[in-house]
């Protein structure tokens, strides 16, 4: 017997207890969560909690086999990555996706690469650069020559050129100095508070990760075995031994 | 003095055929990361298309290059969605090995439609003219002149229109490039015809200065390791640096060694490439490094 959960309309994206992993064996196994418009909301865990298996199952890249997705209204499970991006998810994956021999501003345009309209290509990029004056600054700079801060802010910038409703990012911290790491949560929350951009993060920096949220998940071998606001999470005894370090 | 500039006029005129003759190798190399040992076969193909044009039809062999690159494009696009699509992302020793078979297959089949016998394209303008006290033979500076034209065509091609952008994000970063939309193996398909087209371009416009025949292939693929060592994957402004050094080192050796004429070449050429590998393993410009088309 399944029961079948109606789209709530109050959430932007709901993951409704789902299933998946890889070939027969489940890496997910019964994970819910929710975000609503305008927040902020980090996934946290150790490594192979199944994080980013979370991710690729919200974005179609690894099929669900049990439970529901909704976006917008509507019902995304099993969709694929393009119907999704269409949708209006964008992703700013874990691995390096930028063009390293292109300039800051070809990367956007390749950004857009779906896009044929030349005015609102113009006007996306323009519009994204504006969010970031530093790539504004370095617009015709060769995107491999800058700093690895630098080239992550590249990335968010591209993700928000299709006007996505919601970014999802894959551990946005990896492989940068702790400095770096805070300037690129820095950004996060600021584009949060001045344009109302909804995250949905995973990270493994999970201090950091949550100290920049509204809400986070904590998962565990594929459940997740605490939620709640950001503060709540990181005042819990029990989360901050497992998980932050601290005592 | 007058016999070293003539030298360094001839192998500058041939530098830049080299150069030409090498882009469809080293783009190919570049963007999709196989090494296409049977280069040299699609220059040969190129000048017996010309040849066979000229023959049956009186088509000047530069004039014919119309015909030629489209067809060659189609051929080449055809063969990558057959043959080489499979070899792509795999190791390169299997790349290797089937474009190595492929060479032995096109150089065999081409010795049995035509037989082995070398074949000349006459052209009517064959003559040369003076300027500044040097001799320009009029074909090789067609050739040159030419060459230029198509790289330039083609560095405009790449750098500035969107097909030719989705080209260099396939190269720079394959998932990248998924992640925005772009097909990644229609671009490979589109790539090896350009390519191809290329190649065969540069075969049929040497058809003119060398003779035609069924095993002329490798001596030209073998040169193309070396400009593309010299010159580094995949970048136009290289292949053209690089196809003059080794025009330039030719034709300087085959005056200093008397009696040894250009067959000595290819030999120059390995000698060369040894010496870069051990001098300057990363190539003379920003070399040998994948993922980089320009």
């Amino acid at each position: 017997m399944m029961t079948q959960p109606s789209p709530n309309g109050d959430h932007l994206l709901v993951a409704d207890n789902i299933y998946a992993g890889y070939l027969d064996y489940d890496i997910l196994k019964g994970v819910s969560l929710h975000v609503d418009k305008g927040e902020v909301v980090c996934v946290i865990g150790p490594n192979g909690a199944g994080k980013s298996t979370v991710f690729k199952a919200i974005y179609g890249l690894l099929r669900v086999r049990k439970g529901h997705i909704f976006f917008d209204g509507q019902e995304i499970t099993n969709w694929r990555p393009q119907e999704i991006l269409r949708a209006g998810i964008s992703i700013v994956p874990q691995l390096h996706s930028i063009f390293p021999q292109m300039t800051v501003y070809e990367n956007l345009e390749m950004g857009l690469y779906l896009v044929r309209d030349k005015r609102r290509i113009q006007e996306r990029i323009d519009y994204v650069l504006s969010l970031f004056p530093r790539l504004a600054e370095r617009r015709n700079q060769q995107a491999g020559t800058m700093s690895g801060g630098e080239r992550r802010m590249l990335e968010i910038g591209r993700a928000l050129l299709l006007e996505p409703k919601l970014v999802m990012m894959d551990e946005p911290s990896a492989g940068l100095a702790p400095l770096i790491t805070r300037m690129i949560f820095e950004n996060v929350r600021r584009l949060n508070e001045e344009i109302g951009l909804t995250v949905l993060m995973i990270e493994q920096n999970a201090r950091q990760g949550l100290e920049y949220s509204h809400r986070g998940y904590v998962l565990e071998l594929g459940e997740n075995t605490y939620k709640g606001s950001a503060r709540e999470l990181l005042e819990d005894p029990e989360v901050r031994r497992a998980f932050l370090g601290g005592r | 003095m007058d016999q070293l500039l003539q030298a360094l006029v001839n192998g500058l005129l041939l530098g830049g055929f080299y150069g030409v003759m090498v882009l469809g190798f080293s783009v190919i190399w570049g963007v999709m990361g196989v090494i296409n040992l049977a280069h040299g076969e699609f220059v040969m193909i190129g000048a017996y298309f010309a040849w066979v044009l000229n023959r049956s039809l009186g088509i000047d062999p530069f004039l014919s290059l119309i015909v030629i690159m489209p067809v060659m494009f189609f051929v080449g696009w055809l063969l990558q969605r057959v043959l080489i699509n499979r070899i792509v992302e795999r190791p390169h020793l299997i790349a290797l090995l089937v474009t190595f078979g492929l060479s032995i297959a096109l150089a065999n089949l081409f010795k049995l439609f035509f037989t082995a016998d070398p074949r000349t394209v006459p052209v009517s303008y064959n003559g040369s003219f003076e300027l500044a006290g040097l001799t320009f033979p009029i074909v090789k500076t067609i050739v040159f002149g030419l060459s230029l034209v198509v790289m330039l065509a083609l560095h405009i091609f790449l750098q500035y229109t969107r097909l030719g952008k989705s080209i260099r994000a396939a190269a720079q970063n394959k998932e990248a490039a998924r992640i925005v939309g772009v097909e990644v193996g229609r671009v490979y398909a589109i790539t090896f015809g350009i390519c191809i087209a290329l190649t065969a371009a540069a075969g049929a416009m040497v058809s003119t200065t060398i003779p035609v025949f069924p095993f002329m292939g490798p001596p030209f693929t073998l040169k193309a390791f070396t400009i593309t060592a010299l010159g580094g994957l995949g970048r136009i402004p290289g292949a053209l640096l690089g196809g003059i050094i080794l025009g330039v080192v030719e034709t300087l050796v085959a005056i200093m060694v008397p009696g040894v004429g250009t067959n000595l070449g290819i030999a120059t050429s390995f000698v060369l490439l040894v010496v870069i590998l051990i001098v300057r393993p990363q190539g003379l410009l920003k070399g040998l490094r994948p993922m980089e088309v320009t």
